[in-house]
């Protein structure tokens, strides 16, 4: 008995829909989550470090840029929440044996979540908002936010990996059932988080250079500025952080670091097509630091990148799945699709990015990017 | 017991749950109806071509978003995370039944969202008539992401015929789905109007803070009319059981019942004498008391909701103690400790009477009670004897209606009652 792993019974109610409908929004939220939040996370640290340079060499072009960053962080901050709460849904349903038993284990870390979510996000507001007021202190407001930011994911990847663990649930839990402990020891914690975090960057430094594109018809100078200073922010980190991806892999269990070597098809392939696309788009990008014209460059190393994070999405996907192997037998799960209700869904989810769609195209016919006066 | 229990001390995890709940009903409530006060008053301005209200709407709007925003959002993702902690598998359970309800309610709020930030920003910037639609969807989405929680939290109150077919429809318009959503939107209306007040009570302009002190006050009247209704149908539907409980079955929950209609009338009737009749004399602070009172029935509402669905967590189906009903006679034979997967102790091989008691309350008390803290059992059991409290156990439904039967073996169950006595004899 005392060296069992303790798996809870999944729940005996079926579960209402297909379940690879359930993984494919599970993957497609959560994609789009992580997106955002690169923007929010990546785009604060950016922010802050672009706000000391300006001061630092009494640049203009830096303060408009973080200018406008301010301007933008609030809203992807919204959507980085409103984005996470999809993939919080699907995800109970699927693993919710996993998921709930992991978080219990942490739960003070997890809950203290939602406290350091509404500082920063406040501290985003107030940057936003207060810029021009806040003058010498906006430096350390918008870095103290981003930093709380990315606290939360450090929460999350112990708990996203502690959920695929069960090995160390029970002595965790009956050395300390209190829910103060945390998984920061484990060996692929770390790296794991450090290769979204730098991802962040090198997204949300795409954003800076998408800024730049826009600028470039009304302030050429500033507009090449801001291409050239967004594409280091990319080419940077993104140079970085294939070392942190190789760190990250090979600190997985030898029969999980295999998956990616041959072991499993589909874990292999799409580890293949992620090294290709990740190195076009950072041929593209380097190429478009000299170009006269490099719109469509540009364009190009986009399209690559958003191929590689959803390359990454998917390798993810499997590895999650390998863990959970020993512990999950899918054909046992029962299935009652709630078709009816899942039509609605559907119809709505239709009508509700119309309305978006409409909303933004009514309000901010041109670009909300450009900068205001 | 599927799962292993979050151990709180003293506090507990059902307070935790309210604590959350409370914070979050009274931001998100006032969302709503906030969000109809604003499409309201800017039609109001626009036919008084008032620019001083517009001032103003634009000042309220941004109070708005930082309130709604960020902290009513994010206190609602601190209530899944809660619920998900302390009763995982109730949350499992609700996720199963309804997770396309939250699929869509999700939608809503995903509008509401967007809604919201576009119409903050774009006040001035686009046309009257397409500002204007943006703040009715806004309020659309957002009334709509209520009527589908509030579909699904009044299910675990009174599932209705979901029990018997399992359907989603039966569970989500189940008996008391209505007169709650009618008293959630009367409640969201009385809280756009509370939180007006605030904001309109601070303005410099003299005539227009008087003019729109005055507004806001009548913001209240609605709900006053409505509110009773709904609470008198959603009071003749529930269940027996939680009938009794409000009406004098358990003190403590009839007092906050009474305190909920108390502090309602209060509120109602101070408003009419004070900023509807005076608004000229109505400053900040007395607004800010307002919304204190508002909170306290907010609290004490929320709270007679939780109190008046025990023994269950899930009316009919799951016992406040995350037992199933179809599973009560199972565990009764096997023992809890058997039938526990998150426990430590062997029950071929414990010897320790007190700690196999031990073990015993956390499985089957914990989840409502704490040893000494918020509804203690030390407290409860003390002066008793003993034999008297195994008997009691053995009729605990008894005892008190609003707590699950015991279940577990002969021996578990003595092993409990010593383990309760020697809690006020060992120290
Ligand atoms: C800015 C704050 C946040 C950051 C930096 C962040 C970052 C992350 C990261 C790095 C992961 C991947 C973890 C891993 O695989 O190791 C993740 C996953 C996830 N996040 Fe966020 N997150 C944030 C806020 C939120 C919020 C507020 C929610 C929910 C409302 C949320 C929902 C999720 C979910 C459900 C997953 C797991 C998806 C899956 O495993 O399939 N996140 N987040």
């Amino acid at each position: 008995m005392e060296s069992q792993v303790i798996i809870p019974d999944i729940d005996p109610i079926p579960v209402p829909a297909p379940l690879w409908l359930l993984k494919v929004l599970l993957l497609l939220t959560f994609t789009l989550h992580i997106l955002a939040m690169n923007v929010a996370v990546g785009g604060g640290f950016i922010a802050a470090i672009t706000e000391f340079l300006g001061k630092k060499r009494n640049s203009q072009n830096h303060l408009e840029l973080s200018r406008s960053i301010s301007k933008m962080l609030p809203p992807f901050t919204a959507f980085t929440i409103t984005l996470g709460v999809a993939p919080l849904l699907f995800l109970q349903v699927l693993y919710g044996n996993f998921f709930y038993t992991s978080t219990i284990l942490i739960a003070w870390p997890w809950l203290s979540i939602i406290v350091i979510f509404i500082l920063a996000y406040y501290g985003y507001y107030l940057y936003s908002f207060r810029w021009e007021k806040l003058n010498g202190k906006r430096f350390a407001v918008v870095l103290i936010s981003a930093i709380l930011l990315a606290i939360i994911g450090l929460i999350y990847t112990q708990n996203i990996v502690l959920m695929l663990t069960p090995e160390k649930w029970k002595e965790i839990y009956f050395n300390n059932p209190h829910g103060t402990n945390l998984n920061i020891s484990d060996p692929t914690v770390i790296p794991r988080y450090l290769h979204f975090m730098v991802a962040a960057l090198a997204v949300a430094g795409l954003l800076v250079v998408m800024w730049g594109l826009k600028n470039i018809k009304s302030n050429e100078q500033l507009g090449k500025w801001g291409i050239r200073y967004g594409l280091l922010w990319f080419i940077i980190p993104t140079l970085v952080n294939i070392v942190v991806g190789l760190w990250f892999l090979i600190s997985l269990p030898k029969n999980l670091l295999m998956l990616f070597m041959g072991e499993n098809i589909y874990a292999t392939i799409y580890f293949l097509i992620a090294l290709v696309t990740m190195f076009a788009s950072l041929i593209f990008m380097f190429i478009a630091l000299n170009a006269v014209k490099p719109v469509m460059k540009i364009m190009f190393g986009k399209v690559f990148l958003l191929l590689t994070v959803v390359m990454m999405v998917l390798m993810r996907h499997e590895l999650r799945e390998a863990y959970l192997k020993p512990y999950i037998d899918w054909e046992k799960v029962q299935v009652e699709p709630q078709w009816g209700v899942i039509t609605i869904f559907v119809l709505l989810l239709l009508g509700g990015l119309i309305t978006v769609i409409w909303m933004l195209k009514k309000s901010f016919g041109k670009s909300s990017l450009v900068v205001h006066n | 017991m599927n799962y292993p229990f979050w151990d709180i001390p003293f506090i507990g995890g059902g307070i935790l749950i309210g604590l959350v709940a409370i914070i979050h009903t009274f931001v998100s409530q006032f969302a709503i109806g906030g969000g109809l006060f604003l499409v309201l008053t800017e039609i109001k301005a626009y036919k008084e071509n008032n620019s001083g209200i517009i001032d103003y709407l634009k000042i309220h709007s941004r109070f708005f978003i930082l309130v709604t925003l960020v902290f009513g959002a994010l206190t609602g993702v601190g209530i899944w995370f809660t619920i998900g902690l302390v009763t995982p598998t109730a949350t499992s359970a609700l996720i199963h039944i309804f997770v396309w309800g939250w699929a869509i309610e999700w939608i809503f709020f995903f509008i509401e969202i967007a809604a919201a930030m576009i119409y903050y920003h774009t006040w001035d910037k686009i046309n009257r008539k397409t500002h204007l639609t943006i703040g009715w969807i806004y309020f659309i989405a957002a009334w709509m992401s209520l009527f589908v929680i509030n579909g699904i939290l009044s299910f675990m109150l009174t599932p209705g015929a979901w029990i018997e077919n399992r359907s989603f429809w039966s569970a989500f318009f189940n008996p008391t789905m209505l007169p709650s959503l009618i008293m959630r939107t009367a409640v969201s209306l009385a809280l756009a109007g509370l939180y007006a007040l605030l904001t309109s009570s601070n303005l410099k302009n003299e005539d227009l803070r008087k003019l729109m002190v005055k507004y806001s006050a009548k913001w209240l009247i609605v709900p006053f009319f409505i509110l009773p209704l709904g609470g008198l149908w959603y009071v003749s539907v529930i269940p027996e059981m939680a009938f009794d409980i409000i009406s004098g079955g358990a003190p403590a929950v009839t007092l906050f019942a009474v305190a909920s209609i108390f502090f309602s009338i209060l509120i109602f009737g101070f408003a009419y004498f004070l900023p509807y009749r005076h608004p000229e004399r109505f400053p900040v602070a007395l607004s800010a008391l307002f919304l204190l009172m508002g909170l306290t029935v907010t609290a004490v509402s929320e709270w007679v909701r939780e109190a008046i669905r025990k023994p269950y967590i899930i009316y009919d189906y799951m016992y406040s103690n995350n037992v199933l009903k179809v599973n009560e006679e199972n565990v009764k034979q096997t023992g809890v400790l058997a039938s526990a997967k998150w426990t430590i102790i062997d029950t071929k091989t414990e010897t320790d009477t007190l700690k196999i008691g031990e073990q015993v309350f956390k499985l089957q008390c914990q989840s409502c009670h704490t040893v000494e803290g918020y509804n203690g059992v030390k407290i409860l059991v003390k002066g008793w004897q003993e034999p008297f409290i195994d008997a009691q156990l053995q009729h605990l439904n008894q005892l008190k209606g609003f707590m699950p039967p015991f279940m577990g073996s002969e021996m578990e169950r003595k092993a409990l009652a010593k383990w309760l006595y020697e809690l006020n004899r060992s120290y």
